[in-house]
């Protein structure tokens, strides 16, 4: 009967537990978008989040080479961003460099570790462009399933079996 | 009587004697005739000669003349600029040394009345500063000029808005700051500028005090030859030149400044040739780029596009009428009236230019009157920084071979860099300063020589990117250009340990060698070599027993380290070292683990950023783009980097570290008061020939080097030595408040254990303390131990155990 009780108590603190996790998770969620997270973190990474969106029009306008610079200087004011190495990582897919975005990604998901709150959707892309990337390198494969994820957890972005830069701005 | 001789003599056919006489005066005769014909003779051959001998030099003037206007006509060394400096809202400015960029590169103050900027200046008040910033040009990230007001809240920026439509903008570049060149032999430096980009009204005011009839002439102005004659000769001596522009460009470019008349001739005749072979366009342009205008330093500055960015930090086509004036007004003589030197000399040259354009007609009565009122407004000269220089030779080192020295002095490339100017200033700083403080609170580092000097090196760089933002190779460029983070091998000592821990914490055939819960054996060690037998000693020259590798790592202890390199293999060790960055030559040998060989502290550097990265090693870069001249972008080096060493023993090891800089040798860190994530090492050589820190914070990497460039030992090590240094710079670059956090990745996890037998703590344990492990390498025995080998839950009661772990949770969440 003790034990009985103590494992409630358990059960309760687990509920509680991932009760408090509630603000980070998106349920019935919008896209992600990276505007939408624009202004939260220190000054710095404030300024860098909007490099980063100056730097996804300026990609949207077929400039990818302005556009790197704009990702780069938003990793200069705050290197520890993930979200300049998505950004970063999407920029190398797109240029047809899987090996060079694979490393971006990697980073990515190292760092969105120690984020506060995340979106769902980052999984999606950090999947979907880890399988671009694949395919980009070659390794089919992989490439599809991790595709095949991504198309599963963000459709709306994607379907396509790409992410552009407007539909990550 | 005469006749028969005569006769004789005809018959045989003898021809009759002459009279003395006449024979005489006959040759005279021909001698006449003949000196005259030979004259002419002589004066034609003496022509055609003189002829051909002028054609002859002719045609080699002519050639020098079209090989120099055909070929690349200025040599312009190559420049180095600094990353771009990024304001944005939030930015503490008085940290970012926000005043300093600007006067750095060339802004200046307005005056009070002016309402409307011009790019370059800028208006600072209490509580808001406007800033009209200047275009610059670049193959990705060209900017137009933008007229931008900060508002200012203390040390922050508030908001930033771009005018006049006053919007709200995230983050503003400035233009990358200069920082050096690669000069040739006569350090000279020139921006140039093509004559569509010259203001007609500085072209005005150039001929209207150098050559007025510039346009009429062809190459020698003879009025103004006699003019300068007569004016000589009233004067009783030189006072003013008779030259035009194109002599003065030809002496330049071609001859010396001596005064003698072969070499006026040879102005003169080149004057000619270049005049009639090349427009008048062409040699004003080629005049207004090399024309001489003052000094910066030890550097010489040409034309009038550098001129102007020395003067008035602004581009030629930016300049005012005033400003364009003042600029024609020196080449007369550019250091006599340099505004820097003399102020009233220049204003009153300036004066006097503008009165002759008016005299001239070039400038209309009411400009002429305004400009004269205009007072003299001069950009900060800066100086090239010296230490700068230890960045700008190790840049050459990785630009792409083709790039060799003479290229670089000739080919006026841009070339933009990593450095972070305000970094490297603090890095400076902290050698200088440290140097200093080290010799003051030891006399007997003080060395009677520069060459015996007691030296320092500080290397900084971004762990994520691999951008080396600050290089101090020395304490005095000056002096000796040897780059001592970059060329200088040396011992790092205990700085070496942290690739003994990774490489036996490292999951690798199975599983790590040893988890942080084990036990380090310190106590004696010997092992036996070929010919000798090797027993290290612990700086102490104590023994620890049995200790955590956490301790071993925070106290330095050599003989645990010894012991533990010499457990897991020290091939393993290089191993993990070459994976880590470290290039230099590492001997299989058991003091290895103790730092023996010989490595660049920026090698250490690239290691150590490594394990500040996750693992990630990064490529080093310290260039971004190679441009040419026309713009074209011709190299590149992108960020990129590889995985050299899994999540989670990376993380282990900045746990260790941070461990050394809050308990260990480097706790002198925390004794600063500097707070936030730090890892780092001390080393020590055992000789105290060398002196370390090498640390890391999430967003920098740094290493200090200390010692003599002769093996000569020192007595300090590396806290005493090198760690002031470090903390100087750290505190400087970070404002005392270091920014990020290291984060664990999903692999690692925290156990309480017993600091006694390593095994996992439960409730009952008289002693616990957090540990982390790689997930699945946790201990597995517990405390209070029950002897059997404890997969939790297996030989116990589960929901004890269920209970057990809860209120561990419990109390650790507390």
């Amino acid at each position: 009967m003790k034990n009985f009780s103590l494992l409630s108590l358990l059960l309760l603190g687990i509920v509680l537990g991932c009760a408090l996790r509630i603000p980070g998770s998106y349920g019935g969620r919008k896209p992600f978008h990276l505007h939408d997270v624009a202004d939260g973190g220190d000054a710095a990474r404030r300024a860098s989040q909007h490099l980063l969106l100056e730097g996804l029009a300026t990609d949207t306008q077929e400039q990818a080479p302005r556009a790197r610079d704009f990702y780069e200087r938003s990793l200069q004011v705050d290197p520890g961003n993930p979200y300049a190495y998505l950004v970063l990582g999407r920029h190398y897919v797109e240029q047809g460099e899987g090996t060079r975005a694979l490393g971006f990604l990697e980073k990515a998901r190292a760092l969105f570790r120690g984020e506060s709150a995340v979106h769902p959707d980052i999984e999606a892309h950090l999947a979907g462009l880890r399988g671009a990337a694949l395919s980009a390198s070659g390794d089919t494969a992989q490439a599809a399933s991790l595709l095949l994820h991504a198309q599963r957890a963000a459709p709306e972005q994607w379907s396509d079996g790409q992410l552009s830069a407007d539909e990550l701005r | 009587m005469a006749r028969p001789t005569q006769s004789r003599r005809r018959r045989n056919r003898i021809p009759p004697r002459r009279p003395r006489g006449a024979r005489r005066d006959r040759r005279r005769g021909r001698s006449a005739l003949f000196g005259f014909s030979s004259w002419l003779w002589l004066c034609a051959a003496a022509a055609f000669i003189g002829g051909v001998a002028t054609g002859v030099q002719l045609k080699r003037l002519d050639h020098t003349v079209t090989q120099r206007f055909e070929g690349r006509l200025f040599r312009v060394p190559s420049r180095v600029y600094s990353a771009p400096a990024i304001v944005y809202p939030g930015l503490n400015w008085r940290q970012a040394d926000l005043l300093g960029v600007l006067v750095r590169l060339g802004y200046r103050e307005a005056e009070s009345g002016d309402h409307s900027l011009e790019p370059g200046q800028v208006r600072w008040g209490t509580q808001r500063a406007r800033v009209h910033l200047r275009a610059f040009s670049h193959p990705r990230r060209s900017e137009p000029n933008r007229d931008i007001e900060l508002r200012l809240a203390g040390n922050e920026i508030e908001s930033i808005l771009e005018l006049p439509q006053r919007r709200e903008v995230a983050a503003v570049l400035l233009e990358p700051e200069f920082v050096g060149a690669y000069y040739g032999l006569d350090r000279a430096q020139r921006e140039l500028v093509r004559l569509g980009d010259v203001p007609q009204h500085l072209i005005d005011a150039v001929l209207a005090i150098e050559d007025q009839r510039f346009l009429d002439h062809h190459g020698i102005d003879p009025l103004r030859v006699v003019g300068a004659f007569l004016a000589n000769l009233r004067a009783g001596g030189i006072a003013q030149g008779g030259s035009t522009l194109t002599q003065q460009l030809v002496k330049n470019f071609f001859l010396t400044s001596e005064r003698t008349y072969r070499r006026k001739t040879l102005e003169a005749v080149m004057a000619l040739l270049v005049e009639l072979r090349y427009s008048k366009e062409l040699i004003l342009e080629a005049y207004l780029n090399e024309i001489y205008l003052g000094q910066r330093g030890a550097t010489a500055i040409h034309g009038v596009g550098e001129a102007s960015r020395l003067f008035f930090g602004k581009s030629v086509r930016d300049l005012s009428v005033a400003e364009a004036t003042l600029i024609a007004g020196i080449i007369h003589s550019p250091n006599g009236n340099s505004p820097y030197r003399d102020r009233a000399t220049a204003l009153a040259r300036r004066n006097l230019v503008l009165k002759h354009m008016w005299k001239q007609g070039r400038l209309d009565e009411v400009t002429y009157n305004a400009s004269r009122s205009v007072p003299l407004r001069l950009a900060h000269v800066t100086h090239e920084a010296n230490h700068v220089r230890y960045f700008s030779d190790a840049l050459r080192q990785q630009l792409p071979e083709v790039y060799d020295a003479a290229v670089l002095e000739n080919a006026g490339l841009r070339i933009y860099s990593t450095l972070d100017t305000r970094l490297q200033r603090a890095a400076a700083a902290a050698v200088n300063e440290g140097l200093a403080e080290l010799e003051r609170r030891y006399p007997r580092l003080r060395g009677d020589k520069p060459g015996s000097r007691l030296e320092a090196c500080l290397i900084a760089l971004r762990p994520q990117t691999g951008e080396i933002v600050a290089m101090v190779g020395g304490r005095d460029y000056g002096f000796s250009q040897y780059n001592r983070c970059t060329q200088a091998r040396r011992q790092p000592g205990s700085a070496f340990k942290p690739f003994v821990y990774a490489a036996a914490l490292e999951p690798v055939g199975g599983g790590p060698a040893i988890t942080l819960a084990n036990r380090l054996d310190d106590s004696p060690f010997q092992v036996k070599l070929t010919h000798s037998v090797w027993q290290p000693q612990n700086y102490d020259h104590e023994y620890h027993g049995n200790v955590s590798p956490r301790s071993a790592l925070e106290n330095s202890y050599n003989v645990a380290t010894a012991r533990l390199g010499h457990r897991i293999g020290i091939d393993r060790v290089i191993q993990l070292a070459r994976r880590l960055g470290i290039e230099s030559h590492l001997p299989a040998v058991p003091s290895l683990a103790l730092g023996v060989a010989e490595v660049t502290p920026l090698e250490l550097a690239r290691a150590y950023a490594t394990f500040a990265n996750g693992g990630i090693r990064p490529d080093l870069r310290m260039f971004e783009d190679l441009v040419a001249e026309n713009g074209r972008t011709l190299a590149r080096r992108d960020i990129a980097f590889e995985r050299a060493l899994d999540a989670g023993t990376a993380y282990l090891m900045t746990s260790l570290l941070e461990g050394v800089v809050d308990r260990g040798t480097g706790a002198g860190v925390r004794a600063t008061g500097l707070r936030g994530a730090i890892a780092g090492k001390t080393g020590t050589t055992n000789d105290t020939y060398d002196a370390w820190f090498a640390g890391y914070t999430p967003e920098l990497v740094a290493v200090v080097w200390v010692g003599f460039d002769e093996p000569k030992s020192h007595g300090l090590t590396g806290a005493s030595g090198a760690l002031p240094i470090w903390i100087r710079f750290v505190q400087e670059a970070t404002g005392g408040e270091v920014r990020g956090a290291f984060f664990p990745p999903t692999n690692v996890v925290e156990v309480a254990i017993d600091p006694i037998s390593g095994r996992r703590a439960l409730s009952g344990c008289p002693a616990r303390e957090t540990e982390l492990f790689l997930l699945g390498t946790e201990p597995v025995d517990t405390c209070p131990g029950d002897g059997l080998p404890a997969v939790a839950g297996h030989q116990r009661d589960p929901a004890a155990w269920v209970v057990d772990r809860f209120l561990d949770w419990l109390r650790r969440a507390q």
